[in-house]
């Protein structure tokens, strides 16, 4: 739109001492000369970072719904809950807004930042044009929810140490619990790693 | 701005480029998450044990994904699924179970639901009403048994399971009686086992009653042990008066089966499923003891009133047998009413009797009959009125002979004792009237004039006598007279005794002058 951006300039901002530097012709990379941190235009790999934090996260997400998080027992009777089967107690026992809201922060939010970041990932690599604002929008979304994840996390860990009656209710956190904390690590990573300038890159070099 | 910034000159500094190029490291992030979950994944799939079946008439108490299935109250298993039975008719649980339980879910392998219940008269799964039923399994060791993955639940917990040292016995009866499933079997009133299952054969014509014997109990069961049916109170009123038999408080109230082996007897113990009968209480036993019996009939005349089957059969004193029926006979020949009196003699209850074999005990029972065996009615218990049937030798019996009849043997009978001094009564009184009363009367007249003049000629002898020694008689006063001196004398005599005494010396001097 006219604007005076970095990239075509080849310039780049240093990270650390805020330096302006202009980088040689076609090289996107190099390092700052005052104080030798490495100058990007672009966040470095940002792509394929992205991908592999994703995968990752993908690949944790299946264990994560599939395994009891928690190991109630209570009167000597063990009870293991996956997420959903937690959900759906509480649905059938009328606590619905509950229901929703674990649904949300557990099972829905994990799975919409996946699907948001592989969306961009794709666009970005096919060099989409379609609505740059809106995506980028996401992004902003995606970051930002990223951490509201963590409720479920924080839930097993409090009753953990809060519940130890002994043989009245004890609570241990099983295998899940690890493989969701996981999801919501590795999809923060990926969202960071993804770069949002690449979007609005994209939709110039097109018709250039 | 200082000239060791050139970049500042130009406004924009020159970079320095370095080529570097190597796959990102970040990529181990998925390999690693990659080998983690493909990990887990093949442990949960590898500690994934068999599915199974297990139908149940209802599914009270269980709960799918809640209900585990135990076995010494560790988990084997957890009941995934609840469905009913296509024709309605029940309940299906499916079930997973641990991997390493595998090898015993084989034909025979039992399940059934664990509740709080009462039963046997014992109380059993009191911690279940806190942790909610579970599933309870009786797994199968046997190698080489066929592998099954649809089973069919128990309704009620099985009373013993494999795990439980001890035998298994069979038992037959002709009635259950009080036996059902967890009645205690008792060993001299001490609980050695329970009643497994109480069910009809396939004929329909006894009762198979299977027991459980614990170890090491169980070796005290030989070949020869007796089973009885030990429930509630036993009453019998017999000829020895009234006999009161409680087995144990807990068999009054449920039923109990005891057993015991027979005095004298010895044997290796019996084997696991062996076959028993079932008596229906202690005497049973003991009379099943003599599998030999002879059968005699014995005629009586008179009245029977008192004398039932089963009465004993006595020789002195010493039950030999029982009388098995008592009946009535009209003989049209001759017109008679006679009273035939089975009795049943058991010769297995007298020691060293030749009478076991058959063959002998003909030429044996003629040559006791000779000798005056005789049955005899006899009343065995006063009180209660009961008559027993008596065996014994009597000298000054008619003789009599053995009637070697079919179907029984005749043995001869002598009257009762009662009887016997009837009869004399009578004899005396016949006897009575054929004495010669008129000359007895003559005689005894003549008798009592003799005796009369006697009296007479007594009398006399006694007042001459008297007058002889009458106070007024002359000898009377002589002899009076005479007493006197005679005192008088021995008076003397004391006197000079006691000077002797005092003065030897008198004897030659003469009493000494008192100055």
């Amino acid at each position: 739109v006219g604007a005076a951006r970095g990239a075509p300039l080849n310039h780049a901002l240093c990270h650390d001492c805020h330096l302006l530097c202009r980088l040689p012709e076609g090289a996107h990379e190099g390092e700052c000369p005052r104080c030798g941190a490495a100058l990007h235009q672009r966040k470095p790999r940002s792509l394929e970072r992205t991908w592999a934090w994703l995968i990752a996260a993908a690949l944790c997400y299946l264990p994560a719904n599939l395994l009891p998080i928690m190991k109630v027992t209570s009167l000597g009777r063990a009870q293991a809950d996956t997420i959903m089967s937690g959900v759906v107690y509480l649905l059938l026992h009328g606590m619905w807004p509950l229901a929703v809201v674990v649904f949300t922060a557990s099972v829905f939010v994990p799975l919409l930042k996946l699907a948001i970041l592989f969306g961009l990932l794709v666009s970005v690599h096919r060099s989409s044009r379609w609505r740059p604002v809106d995506r980028t929008r996401l992004y902003r979304i995606t970051e930002a929810i990223g951490r509201w994840s963590m409720v479920d996390i924080f839930v097993v860990t409090i009753l953990v140490a809060l519940v130890h009656l002994g043989n009245l209710a004890t609570v241990e956190a099983q295998t899940g619990a690890v493989f969701f904390g996981a999801v919501v690590v590795l999809t923060m990573l990926a969202a960071e790693s993804f770069d949002p300038r690449l979007i609005w890159d994209r939709c110039e070099e097109r018709p250039t | 701005m200082s000239s060791d910034e050139p970049h500042a000159r130009d406004e924009v500094a020159e970079a320095v480029v370095t080529s570097r190029r190597r796959p990102s490291i970040v990529w181990l992030i998925p390999l690693v998450a990659a080998v983690v979950g493909a990990f887990v994944a093949w442990r949960t799939y590898s500690d994934l044990g068999p599915e199974i079946t297990i139908s149940f008439e209802s599914a009270e108490g269980i709960e799918a994904g809640k209900t585990p299935i135990k076995y010494k109250d560790v988990q084997v298993g957890m009941v995934e699924e609840i469905g009913l039975k296509d024709d309605l008719t029940g309940v299906v649980c499916t079930a997973r179970m641990t991997k390493d339980f595998e090898p015993y879910l084989v034909k025979g392998t039992r399940f059934w639901v664990a509740r709080a219940r009462v039963a046997g008269g014992q109380v059993s799964g009191l911690g279940t009403i806190f942790s909610g039923a579970y599933l309870g399994v009786d797994p199968v060791r046997e190698a080489g048994a066929k592998t099954k993955r649809k089973f069919k639940g128990l309704e009620t917990p099985p009373i013993v399971t494999r795990d439980q040292p001890g035998k298994h016995f069979v038992l037959h009866s002709y009635r259950a009686g009080n036996v059902e499933v967890g009645t205690p079997v008792y060993f001299r009133k001490i609980r050695v086992g329970e009643v497994v299952s109480s069910e009809l054969d396939e004929s329909g014509e006894f009762v198979t009653v299977q027991i459980f014997v614990h170890a090491p109990n169980d070796q005290r069961v030989s070949r020869a042990t007796r089973f009885w049916n030990a429930s509630g109170v036993q009453v019998e009123v017999g000829a020895g008066g009234v006999n009161v038999n409680v087995e144990s408080l807990t068999s009054l109230l449920i039923g109990g089966i005891a057993f015991e082996k027979p005095p004298g007897s010895f044997g290796p113990p019996a084997e696991n499923g062996a076959l028993f009968t079932l008596y229906e209480n202690h005497d049973a036993t003991r009379r099943e003891i003599y599998t030999q019996k002879a059968t005699y009939v014995a005629y009586f005349d008179q009245s029977v009133r008192g004398l039932e089957s089963g009465a004993p059969v006595e020789f002195r004193g010493i039950q030999i047998g029982e009388v098995s029926d008592v009946k009535l006979e009209y003989r049209p020949d001759s017109g008679e009413f006679v009273i035939p009196v089975l009795i049943e003699i058991e010769p297995e209850r007298i020691a060293n009797l030749g009478m076991v074999d058959p063959a002998t005990r003909r030429e044996g029972l003629d040559l006791l009959v000779k000798r005056g065996l005789r049955a005899q009615l006899q009343s065995g218990n006063l009180l209660t009125g009961q008559l027993i049937v008596q065996l014994d030798f009597h000298k000054g019996a008619k003789p009599a002979e053995i009637v070697w009849s079919e179907p029984y043997p005749e043995l001869p009978t002598v009257p009762a004792p009662l009887e016997e001094i009837t009869g004399s009564v009578q004899r005396l009184v016949k006897r009575l009237e054929t004495l010669p009363l008129d000359e007895v009367v003559g005689s005894m007249n003549e008798a009592l004039q003799a005796a009369r003049d006697a009296l007479a000629q007594g009398q006399k002898t006694l007042a001459t006598a008297s007058a002889l020694v009458g106070p007024d008689s002359p000898a009377n006063s002589e002899l009076r007279r005479a007493l006197v001196e005679m005192s008088d004398a021995a008076r003397s005599v004391g006197l000079a005794a006691d000077q002797i005494q005092q003065q030897p010396d008198s004897l030659l001097f003469g009493k000494e002058q008192k100055q």
